[in-house]
């Protein structure tokens, strides 16, 4: 079965139609790349699966779940069980590395103790374990996204949605934190969107690429 | 969409029904009772206002009035405003911060003040002062910092790029006229229309300078011949010109909210050999509309003997004058805030429509609608409580906290709402643990903004006070009648020091640093 379908999905913004009858599929554990300029409507494409957006026509499923339709979400985002890195990171300045991860956890009741379990894993893994009680503006840049991509994994989505998040990077940092990416999908198993207009990114990670360009699959 | 979405429209619905109770209501009953009369629909107490000689002068003189202040604040404040946002003028901050004192006082010490200066050369009347050209004097030094700091605001909005790709063709001059000016108009406009507004429905200064306006008249139907229905009927013109104030408003802004933040370094204009005088000028300035009238009004608040007898005539008075303000800000913040919050993406302009028609109509019109509409047997626990002057607080005011936290809600980036959404939180939870902590500067703000207003003002504190709990900006109005020159002093001294504090205060939080992105 098909983790994630758009079936026929328009999109307008005001005068401008940002999405026009998009259909998309894609496999449970995928990695999706959509790749094309800006203003081709990859974000959008994001934003509707992750339910920030509501398409005007046409249908989104997950899981064979429909979860948006004409007009209408019918699973609000926070139930969608979607993790996502935003492109200007959306890292919550207030809260330090920890209290980032440990706030999904919190609101889905996830008790205290297995919560501090997972947050300590997760920074593990990306190699944050040593910067818990720093905040966002304390971390550098790579640091910075690392703490991104932790906080949309500890809650363990099932999807996970990527919105250009490595396009400030040197490319060397870009290659280390692809490469972590890679680990990590293939530890929890996620399907993946990833939003990107650079080739290099794409060939890094992509197992499928979907060139998109005015709003259609090209 | 699940039950967080029903959480947030209660929520925004029990906010509207708040902001309606305290004055939608009453000014719909107001209306309504000026044109229903003995059962049937009666436009009599128009007809007889109309024809009441004295109501075309008296609507004259407050427009004539407004129009006046509005001109001199509009000559003086917008030059000033751009100087202190553009210029490399010294003391810039200092001359703000000195020219808002009145703005933060009761509108009538700047008259008292001047009657003092008067007094003190020896001359007991003075043609100049108690009339229309002592009223605008007054309501100029009071309104011009309204106009001063939105133009400041606006000209620091201003995109400085465009402001540095018009100073590689031109001269600052220039830049400023053909680019600065037309960029912030919308502003510079919008404080001109406020003045206005202020200004036509300004009570204690014309009835202390003893100038004719049609709020006098207003007030006088109501409290000295009780006649509500003449009250209202006066009253409903002043409510019209609010009103139309606020649709030009509208037309002028399209409801843009200033979130106070700059974009590059833009235009600077260099002052050079042109500093001493420009500042000597402000000096001057500040001299004449602040310091030359509250320093002859505080001259003699410093006895201990006059500070004693202050306190004992009126300590209860500042008392509660501080309680009343501090926990009508504290409604005045919460319900700001919330109403910012859910009406960030949609219904913006509804709010920000409706909250500024209230913020727009005069004092004395809203306290008669108050009194009508509470003024029964079932309701006397909100008539004869304190509870009234906190409806009226919170209708006259809420526009001002609603504007403050949408401002502030701008400068958060909307992301750090959707990644809270994405990891599973509640509206409430967003809510209490991203927009509350990320927005402390703008909840202090609001707060204090809040309380200086209600602190400061007189029409409501006048109307809406229960028996025997007036707050000190009216009990010093009634002192004022036989209290002896010290003693009124001393509790204006009072008065500015429970004002200023809180300035200070809003100084300080301003300048400190906001949490780093």
């Amino acid at each position: 079965m098909n983790h994630i379908e758009l079936d026929g999905v328009s999109k307008t913004f005001g005068e401008r139609v940002v999405l026009s009858d998009l259909s998309l599929k894609i496999e449970k554990a995928e990695r999706l790349v959509l790749f094309g300029p800006s203003g081709s409507g990859k974000t959008t494409v994001l934003r509707l699966v992750a339910g920030l957006e509501v398409p005007d026509k046409g249908e989104i499923r997950i899981e064979g779940r429909i979860v948006a339709n004409s007009g209408k979400n019918f699973v609000p985002p926070e139930k969608r069980n979607v993790g996502m890195v935003f492109q200007d990171l959306a890292l919550w300045p207030h809260m330090t590395v920890q209290q980032n991860l440990m706030f999904g956890l919190n609101a889905r009741r996830i008790q205290k103790r297995e919560a501090e379990v997972r947050v300590r894993e997760m920074l593990h893994r990306v190699g944050l374990e040593h910067r818990t009680e720093a905040k966002p503006h304390q971390l550098s840049g790579g640091e910075q996204q690392r703490v991104a991509l932790a906080r949309a994994l500890v809650s363990r989505p099932s999807i996970l949605l990527m919105d250009e998040p490595l396009s400030s990077l040197e490319e060397e940092r870009k290659c280390a934190i692809a490469s972590d990416l890679l680990d990590l999908h293939s530890q929890f198993g996620f399907t993946l969107v990833y939003v990107t207009h650079d080739r290099a990114e794409t060939d890094l990670l992509a197992s499928r690429v979907c060139q998109m360009r005015d709003g259609r699959v090209a | 969409m699940g039950r967080t979405v029903r959480a947030e429209t209660i929520v925004l619905w029990l906010c509207l029904a708040v902001v309606a109770i305290a004055g939608l209501a009453p000014i719909a009953l107001m209306v309504f009772e000026s044109v229903w009369h003995n059962g049937h629909f009666s436009l009599n107490h128009y007809r007889e206002l109309i024809l009441t000689a004295r109501f075309w002068p008296l609507l004259g003189n407050s427009i004539r009035l407004a129009l006046a202040t509005a001109t001199v604040c509009g000559l003086i404040g917008v030059p000033t405003g751009i100087f202190f946002a553009k210029s490399d003028l010294p003391l810039r901050s200092g001359f703000m911060w000195l020219l808002t004192v009145p703005f933060v006082l009761p509108p009538y010490f700047i008259a008292l003040g001047w009657s003092r200066v008067v007094a003190r050369t020896g001359v007991t009347t003075s043609d100049w002062l108690f009339g229309f050209g002592g009223c605008v004097l007054v309501l100029s030094s009071v309104f011009l910092p309204i106009v001063t700091l939105l133009t400041f605001a606006s000209a620091s909005n201003v995109d400085g790029r465009l402001e540095e790709a018009g100073r590689l063709a031109s001269g600052w001059p220039a830049v400023v006229r053909r680019i600065t000016l037309p960029l912030s108009a919308p502003g510079i406009l919008f404080s001109l229309v406020l003045v206005f507004l202020l200004a036509i429905g300004e009570l204690s200064v014309p009835s202390f300078l003893r100038y004719p306006v049609l709020p006098v008249l207003s007030f006088t139907q109501f409290a000295a011949s009780y006649n509500f229905g003449a009250a209202t009927a006066a009253a409903v013109p002043l409510a019209a010109l609010a009103f139309l104030g606020v649709l030009i408003e509208a037309a002028l802004l399209q409801n843009r909210v200033y979130t106070f933040r700059s974009i590059g370094c833009g235009l600077v204009i260099p002052l050079d050999r042109w500093k001493p005088f420009v500042a000597a000028m402000l000096g001057l300035l500040s001299v004449a509309l602040v310091i030359l009238p509250l320093s002859a009004l505080f001259a003699d608040a410093f006895s201990l003997t006059a500070m004693r007898e202050a306190l004992q005539r009126a300590g209860a008075s500042v008392v509660r004058s501080v309680i009343y303000s501090a926990i009508a800000a504290t409604i005045l913040m919460t319900l700001g805030f919330l109403l910012g919050h859910l009406t960030r993406d949609r219904g913006q302009r509804l709010v920000n429509f409706l909250t500024l028609s209230l913020f727009a109509i005069p004092g004395t019109v809203l306290s008669i609608g108050l009194i009508r509409l509470w003024n029964s047997p079932m309701t006397w626990l909100i008539y004869t409580t304190p509870a009234l002057l906190m409806l009226g607080y919170t209708a006259q005011y809420c526009a001002v906290t609603t504007r403050l936290s949408l401002a502030g809600f701008f400068l958060i980036p909307k992301t750090l709402d959707e990644a809270a959404r994405l990891s599973g939180a509640s509206w409430a939870r967003r809510l209490f643990r991203i927009f509350v902590p990320l927005s402390t500067r703008t909840l202090i703000c609001a707060w204090l903004a809040a309380y200086i207003l209600c602190l400061r003002d007189v029409p409501l504190a006048l109307m809406t006070a229960p028996p025997g709990g007036d707050p000190l900006p009216a009990r010093i109005l009634t002192l004022m009648a036989n209290g002896a020159p010290s003693l009124i002093a001393s509790l204006c001294l009072i008065m500015a020091i429970a004002s200023l504090v809180p300035l200070a205060i809003l100084a300080r939080v301003i300048r400190a640093q906001a949490i780093p992105a």
